[in-house]
């Protein structure tokens, strides 16, 4: 046996690797996501210098984004990295010490600035205002290969202008620079799509969000809302409110935002190969950012206890729901990333509302399922309002109180319109032919131009004289 | 089909033989043109075929067209044998996904008539498909009329917003920016049309996962009746742009790095003016002036759209198609 070496040290080195972190930290998120991340810090800007809650809090905040071959900047006049957070602000992670500084604020990790410039690049500077402290941190290709220094360089500068964060990325990785500069009309489009989608609701509030140069325009869900005799049948949404228990208000609205589309359209969509059904599904928010965009899956309970699985005749149902908390831990999203906690109880709970809701609006798809043309009718009456109107309107909408039921609140159910015919002594015909055969037809009739079903219908309407 | 009879699309022409200038050059990027086969929508009467033919015997061709009365109709206007040029009755989606990927360079022309999502989506597949040194070109109507109205009252307005969301609905995967409306000015709509398939190439030919990259050579647009909008380049290395830069910076025409789409808007003269004008041509520009002095009179409204009428012409001259009365 060979005599062994004892070892002389106490301790060994169990100290985090910085390029550990610093690849881990991008590896799981997209470039598009970690920019969200540096809009959603300049939001929070926003609520700590402003918290107060208006009809458009963020009105005259903006923040702009340029991307160049080897540059990432941000700027924004949101209100600066207050001085006393330096200790917290530029450190990978949370500090259990670190107390909550505002409510609604969405950052919580500790990571989203630090991962957003990792991500994109070797060189960065972060100049900010806020109060009475104006100075610049910087990050440097150096500092990020050295493994035992973690002190960054801060000094003070001098800021013009309103209070604002700059946070200027440079010496890019080449896999970003190439979306800046090859893919760059690709890549700002999805960008600006993913912005006009999910800032939608902070941006309509007065929050102004450029992308070299060009503003971005938000994209919100408008329902259907017909607002004459409310008592009468009419095209509305289903809404459905409520404040848990543990003091999350919410607000859910589903219905059409646009009319059922017939046979036809929906066979010609089923030609074009890439179609999208652009707004259709539901769009979850949580204290004003859209988490979950138009989603058709069983995340958000298609295809699910009764409700039929998303198929483009549905193209015409869109719904809503808005989570809204002073403790962001109470929403139901994802702990480090941007998206939705579909596990989470008070979503589930939702989730039966939304349910509830959208089968109000499929049966009645089905129902009147050949008849587009009459249900085209009866949503024309109606107008097309944001969810802002929607929420105003319900306040006089005769609503139904529940306080024993899975989650308890407030609902309106709308009496939409039913067919004349009782479903049970009609049945759907269908069937194919030739399309020149179906123009001869018509023709015959004397119209070419004749939609294939009024052919079909009026066939059977002649033969039927006959037969009766 | 609507609109002048085909032979009477001067603009439409002049386009034609812009392709017929592109392909002189590609011997300078070190392609010889035997190695290429052309393929096109060659139309009734196989207009380009007849023209490639004419300048470049040693290219191959084949030529694909859906309607089968449209397929008899060209056999019998074919202008030469068929070891040179096949005809295929197939629709031109169906062509493209069937196409193997080759090594072979190809020209390609895809000449639609109308602006549909499949002309983006054909265009994206055969980006994927061709080898370096293959050219395509695009031609896809783009005009205006197709997406605006006037909104006089309400139901026009209706009908307006449904004819944007439907163009949104359709194209939006491709749209530069998710609130980007058809322009009424047919510039901009064709513009926008170029922003979109530079889209669909930085999709199909991402930087990250090729070298390869698609570089304009020329984008027009113009209208004989119709607008269209018209877009040539080539599948070159992305880091060789020099390359291509040197082979076509002689060609007033070229547009190499995505800029706005040059217009067409060749005048209607008579033989007779022509051939007064060519004395004076080529020379530089401006030339409207010259060329309406040298002319004498007024071929349009009045001095400043003659003078912008004659530049039109001075560039495109060599382009014009000749319509004589001749033996068939
Ligand atoms: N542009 C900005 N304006 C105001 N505050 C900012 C800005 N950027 C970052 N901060 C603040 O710096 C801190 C660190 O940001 P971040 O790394 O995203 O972590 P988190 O937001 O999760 O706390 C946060 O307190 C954040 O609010
Ligand atoms: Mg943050």
């Amino acid at each position: 046996m060979k005599e062994t070496t004892p070892i002389d040290e106490k301790q060994i080195n169990a100290a985090p690797l910085k390029s550990f972190f610093v690849s881990m930290l991008t590896r799981d998120i997209d470039l598009e996501d970690s920019i969200l991340d540096l809009l959603d810090n300049c939001v929070d800007g926003i609520l700590r210098s402003r918290p107060d809650e208006g009809n458009q809090p963020y009105y005259g905040y903006k923040a702009e984004i340029r991307l160049e071959k080897d540059l990432f900047l941000i700027s924004d006049n949101c209100g600066g990295i207050p001085w006393n957070l330096h200790k917290y602000a530029f450190r990978m992670g949370r500090d259990p010490e670190r107390q909550s500084d505002a409510p609604g604020l969405v950052g919580y990790y500790g990571i989203g600035m630090k991962r957003a410039i990792f991500k994109m690049g070797r060189n960065c500077s972060i100049s900010t205002k806020n109060i009475n402290h104006q100075y610049q941190v910087e990050i440097t290709q150096d500092w990020l290969q050295d493994e035992y220094t973690w002190d960054l360089p801060v000094k003070n500068i001098n800021w013009k202008g309103k209070d604002g964060t700059i946070i200027k990325i440079t010496n890019l990785y080449s896999n970003i620079s190439k979306q800046f500069e090859e893919n760059s009309k690709k890549f700002t489009a999805n960008l600006e799509r993913i912005i006009s989608t999910h800032y939608a609701i902070i941006i309509e509030k007065g929050f102004e969000i450029k992308i070299n140069n060009q503003i971005v325009v938000p994209r919100t869900t408008k329902l259907v809302f017909d607002s004459h005799q409310l008592e009468q049948t009419g095209i509305r949404p289903f809404i459905f409110k409520t404040i848990t228990s543990d003091n999350v208000d919410v607000f859910l609205a589903v219905g059409f935002w646009r009319p059922p589309p017939s046979e036809n359209e929906i066979n010609e969509e089923k030609e074009s190969t890439k179609y999208s059904s652009m707004d259709a599904g539901w769009t979850i928010v949580c204290n004003d950012r859209v988490v979950v965009f138009c989603d058709r899956s069983e995340l958000t309970g298609w295809g699910e206890a009764g409700v039929p699985r998303f198929h483009n005749q549905f193209i015409a149902i869109s719904g809503v729901v808005e989570f809204r908390s002073k403790d962001p831990g109470k929403l139901p999203t994802k702990t480090t990333k941007r998206g939705l906690d579909s596990s989470a109880p008070i979503y589930l709970q939702v989730k039966n509302k939304m349910r509830e809701g959208m089968k109000i609006f499929t049966d009645y798809t089905n129902k009147w399922k050949g008849r587009e043309d009459e249900s085209k009718k009866q949503i024309s009456k109606g107008e097309n309002l944001p969810l802002r109107e929607i929420r105003q309107k319900s306040e006089k909408l005769s609503m139904n109180t529940t306080s024993r039921t899975v989650i308890p609140g407030e609902q309106y159910r709308p009496n939409l319109p039913k067919p004349e015919l009782p479903e049970s002594t009609a049945r759907r015909i269908s069937f194919v032919k030739e399309n020149i055969k179906i123009k001869k037809v018509a023709a015959y009739f004397g119209d070419s131009s004749l939609d294939p079903s009024d052919v079909g219908e009026k066939c059977f309407d002649l033969v039927y004289q006959e037969a009766k | 089909m609507a609109g002048p009879s085909y032979h009477m699309r001067i603009n439409k022409a002049a386009d034609r033989f812009s392709l017929i200038e592109i392909i002189k050059r590609l011997p300078k990027l070190k392609n010889n043109l035997d190695e290429y086969t052309y393929y096109g929508f060659g139309g009734p009467f196989l207009e380009d075929m007849r023209l490639i033919y004419e300048f470049y015997p040693e290219i191959r061709m084949i030529s694909f067209e859906e309607i089968r009365k449209v397929f008899l109709r060209q056999k019998f206007h074919i202008p030469c044998g068929p070891e040179q040029l096949t005809l295929e009755n197939c629709n031109v989606t169906n062509f493209i996904d069937n196409l193997e990927s080759t090594d072979e360079k190809s020209i390609f022309w895809l000449d639609y008539t109308d602006l549909d999502l499949i002309c983006f989506t054909d265009f994206e597949k055969l980006l994927n498909k061709l080898s370096q040194g293959s050219v395509i070109k695009i031609t896809i109507r783009a005009d205006p009329r197709d997406y605006w109205i006037i909104p006089k009252n309400i139901e026009n307005r209706r009908q307006k917003s449904r004819m944007i969301e439907n163009f949104r609905r359709i194209f939006g995967e491709y749209l530069p920016r998710p609130s980007a409306v058809p322009s009424w000015k047919s510039e901009d709509f064709a513009y926008l049309l170029q922003e979109m398939m530079q889209i669909v190439v930085q999709n199909s030919l991402s930087a990250d996962i090729t070298n390869l990259t698609f570089y304009p050579i020329s984008s027009f647009y113009y209208s004989d009746s119709t607008w269209m909008f018209s877009i040539t380049g080539i599948i070159w290395p992305r880091t060789d742009f020099e390359a291509v830069e040197d082979a076509f910076k002689d060609w007033e025409f070229k547009n190499l790095v995505w800029n706005r789409p040059i217009h067409i808007d060749i005048p209607n003269l008579s033989t007779k003016e022509r051939l007064h004008l060519q004395k004076h041509l080529p020379r530089e520009r401006p030339r409207g002036p010259v060329l309406r002095a040298e002319m004498g009179h007024l071929i349009d409204e009045d001095i400043i759209r003659t003078e912008y009428a004659l530049e039109q012409y001075a560039a495109f001259h060599r382009y014009f198609p000749y319509f004589l009365r001749g033996i068939p």
